[in-house]
């Protein structure tokens, strides 16, 4: 029994692992962004929405720090009350793609067969699309709008998580503890959920963060574009799109809905590739 | 076999001279004041469990050491100091002078160049040999190494050789500059046991005809024995003892050693007080079972509308196990066992033939037969850390079947649960870690309470000890005997270590290519066996010299 070197050391490792530098810098910025966006009516100075015809295309100054814009709108409010809308894009947009790739990405490696391949066509099929052309041309089908574009994400982004879940799966399916699960006689749902998905669940989640970066710059230059969130809601993209008119006289009314929009995407990108990081990480350890 | 070879040359300086190195990763020592020697075309074993350093101690004599590593000490290779050497330096010696091999070929050879060119390319750079006379050597090389039709398999790509001929390559490749060391760091342990005999005798006889200083690191003291002059075993990053083979086999000095020594598989017999009772029908029958895997259909072959042979892993085998009784399955990777442990648990559906228990077919049961049939068929799996879930804590693993099968409710599952834990000599603490957090044997260990948490009548024991050093091996066996005893459990047993099994089973059934090719009484397969085959088997075991009296003795 002595013999059994035991790592006794691991117990206390495990919680010293060192998060990336990354991850810290990342998770922060993410952070004060959904912050500012759930306090959005307590920390803006202004109404998003109150036009004061007065004060329009005036300059970064004390009263208004990021400027007004074309009637007169607090820039500085509208990209704190947009961060509400692009984080709820990154999420309506994220959430129901995820939720069906995982489910059918559990059934399909697990199960295999002729379900499978057909499915894996389909994200064939999918995949030999440019993301932004086929999310572009099934918004234009179905009309501009904020519901339309997220049933086009979802549409289109599913597949992405259906075949990752799916490669987890397939390796996981043959491990030995979940053969030991079907051998100890337990249902299917029960060795799907609580032994195949907890460990295929990973790379999904840090897939989803870099993903949520994709669906927020999509959801931008849907909103530039017309197609996506529509005047006068205060959205990062329809906020540039509205700006771009005045930037000779007004350069503050798009830069700073930009700037926001590249702080939060970074956010998001580091923090997908920390978590990443992360997770090989732990496995190696 | 021939015994250990006394050195060619005896010259004073030795080889390779090792004083006084340790090895440090930031702040891990991991290798204490080892100092040793190796005299020219002499063979020295080096012996211990992973994480002994034994092949940290050969990687920081062939400079192969990361940088990140701080190495003190001195090593002289023919009077030259090694530690410091540039790189070029380093170069000019490994390859030339010095060589290696590894356990695993297949992941030392470029799988996208002919084996005769890798084994060319070292003479083209040391020896400066034109490439059509570094070839030819190649094929010379490969003929001394024993690959027959040698011009031909120099053509060949790793890929479209078995493992055995790839160590050959990789051996050919290390001495194709007349080296005069070669560390050979587990050479044979991802091999199957026939073949490992014969690349321990390929090594002998390059010893004996080139005067060739080999250093032997392997965790089987029956290898070392039977080939090195000298052992040094190892342990925790320090040398507990070195002396001569004979020495530390018969009269081991340091307790460490002596476990080892005893912790040697088919060194011990299990006491099994088993009997026959004759004209019982048995608990478990097999007849006839045949199992096929069918081969990928590609897109020509739907083309051409023509299907590809299966490939049968079981054909035609029929095995009987009687309530009580311990029967163990021997063979060699791909001969069909583990595919017999998984047809029983029903994991794979038989092309023909049935299973039987208690005269059931088991692809009958259904339902509440089929719960019933898990209850009393249990399987412990071959991969320590594979067979947890990685995400559940060892109690909650073990805990798990007794609430699902709704024999208690959650807390008193888990009360039963540490008892199983206490069962299989597992401290209570160790409960609430996750299978990373625990070694190889205890994981091991919470496997074997798992399965045994439904309380079943069958336990399968699939290769449940080849993944763990021989001293953890021992003492899953000496519990195995135990929980057998006490639970009155019917065990198969399957190994490819016929040593094992004969000193663990009553009977044993002899796998090959899918077939029973051999069946009797534990003690009779070893001591007479019939067939060609296992015959090769049993001559292939490493035995430490004194064993087989000691066997007999007891049987006798």
């Amino acid at each position: 029994m002595s013999m059994e070197a035991s790592p006794a050391s691991g117990a206390t490792k495990q919680h010293a692992v060192t998060l990336p530098w990354s991850l810290l810098v990342a998770g922060s910025i993410v952070g004060i962004w959904i912050v500012l966006a759930l306090f959005a009516p307590l920390v803006a100075p202004f109404d998003p929405t109150a036009v004061d015809i007065a004060n329009a295309l005036k300059g970064p100054s004390a009263a208004h720090w990021f400027g007004t814009d074309q009637v007169g709108r607090d820039v500085l409010s509208r990209v704190i009350h947009g961060a509400r809308i692009d984080l709820l894009m990154c999420l309506a947009g994220v959430l129901p793609p995820l939720l069906i790739g995982t489910t059918v990405g559990l059934l399909s490696g697990y199960y295999g067969g002729t379900v499978d391949t057909l499915l894996m066509r389909l994200y064939d099929l999918t995949a030999a699309f440019p993301f932004f052309v086929l999310v572009l041309a099934i918004v234009g089908v179905l009309g501009p709008g904020l519901i339309n574009f997220f049933i086009a994400l979802a549409v289109v982004g599913w597949v992405t998580y259906a075949r990752l879940v799916r490669a987890e799966v397939m390796a996981i399916r043959d491990s030995e503890y979940v053969q030991a699960a079907q051998c100890l006689g337990y249902s299917d749902r029960v060795v799907l959920l609580r032994h195949v998905l907890p460990n295929a669940f990973g790379p999904v989640v840090a897939y989803a963060v870099s993903d949520a970066v994709l669906v927020m710059l999509a959801g931008a230059s849907f909103g530039f574009l017309g197609m996506g969130a529509q005047p006068p809601l205060a959205e990062w993209g329809v906020m540039i799109s509205d700006g771009s008119r005045y930037i000779r006289q007004a350069w503050w009314i798009c830069t700073f809905p930009g700037l926001a929009a590249i702080s939060l995407g970074l956010g998001l990108a580091f923090l997908g590739d920390g978590l990443g990081q992360l997770r090989r990480g732990q496995v190696s350890a | 076999m021939n015994g250990p070879l006394a050195p060619l040359t005896t010259a004073d300086r030795p080889l390779l001279d090792i004083a006084d190195v340790s090895v440090t990763f930031g702040n891990t020592r991991v290798l204490k004041h080892v100092s040793f020697q190796i005299m020219p075309g002499e063979i020295v074993g080096i012996a211990g469990e992973s994480g002994s350093g034994k092949s940290t101690i050969c990687r920081a004599a062939m400079g192969l050491l990361p940088s990140t590593a701080d190495v003190t000490g001195d090593v002289h290779f023919d009077g030259q100091g090694l530690l410091g050497l540039g790189e070029a330096e380093w170069t000019k010696l490994r390859g030339r002078h010095m060589a290696m091999i590894f356990q695993n070929p297949a992941s030392h050879l470029d799988p996208l160049r002919k084996v005769g060119r890798q084994i060319a390319q070292p003479m083209i750079r040391h020896l400066a040999l034109s490439r059509s006379e570094a070839l030819g050597r190649a094929v010379k090389l490969l003929d001394d190494v024993g690959i027959r039709e040698s011009a031909m398999r120099a053509k060949s790509y790793p890929h479209e050789l078995s493992g055995g001929m790839k160590q050959r390559v990789m051996i050919a490749a290390a001495i194709s500059c007349a080296p005069r060391l070669l560390i050979a760091d587990e050479p044979t342990t991802a091999l199957d046991v026939t073949v490992q005999a014969k690349i321990l005798e390929l090594l002998k006889e390059l010893n004996r005809q080139r005067g060739l200083a080999i250093a032997l690191i392997s965790h089987d003291l029956g290898v070392l024995a039977d080939v090195c002059s000298r052992i040094i075993v190892m342990r925790h990053g320090e040398i507990v003892e070195q002396g001569e083979a004979g020495q530390i086999i018969e009269a081991p000095r340091h307790p460490y050693t002596r476990l080892l020594v005893d912790s040697q598989p088919g060194k011990r017999q299990f006491k099994t007080g088993w009997k026959q009772v004759e004209d019982q029908t048995p608990l478990l029958q097999i007849e006839d079972l045949r199992v096929v895997f069918p081969a990928k259909r590609d897109l020509i072959d739907i083309v051409r509308n023509r299907k590809p042979a299966p490939f049968a892993a079981l054909d035609g085998v029929s095995l009987a196990v009687a309530t009580g009784e311990t029967v163990g399955i021997v063979g060699e990777s791909g001969s069909g066992k583990s595919t017999l442990a998984r047809s029983i648990i029903r994991q794979n559906r038989p092309a023909a033939g049935t299973v039987k228990l208690d005269g059931r077919p088991i692809e009958q049961f259904a339902g509440g037969d089929l719960l019933a049939f898990r209850r009393r068929v249990q399987m412990v799996f071959q991969n320590p850390y594979d067979s947890l879930n990685p995400r559940m804590t060892a109690l909650e693993a073990i805990a798990e079947p007794i609430w699902r099968h709704g024999i208690a409710g959650r807390r008193e599952a888990l009360r039963q649960a540490s008892k199983l834990l206490d069962m299989v000599e597992l401290p209570t603490a160790l409960g609430e870690r996750k299978p990373r957090q625990l070694s190889g044997g205890q994981c091991q260990r919470v496997g074997i309470a798992r399965a045994l948490a439904l309380q079943p009548q069958v336990l399968i024991a699939d290769e449940i000890t080849s993944a763990l050093d021989v001293t953890t091996q021992a003492q899953i066996l000496e519990l195995l005997a135990r929980l057998r005893r006490e639970r009155a459990l019917t065990l198969v047993y399957i190994s490819h270590d016929l040593s094992v099994v004969s000193s663990f089973c009553q009977r044993v059934y002899v796998f090959r290519s899918g077939r029973i090719v051999e069946q009797g009484g534990a003690a009779d397969v070893l001591t007479n066996p019939q067939e060609t085959y296992t015959r090769e088997l049993v001559a292939s075991l490493h035995r430490l010299p004194g064993q087989m009296v000691e066997r007999e003795s007891i049987e006798g």
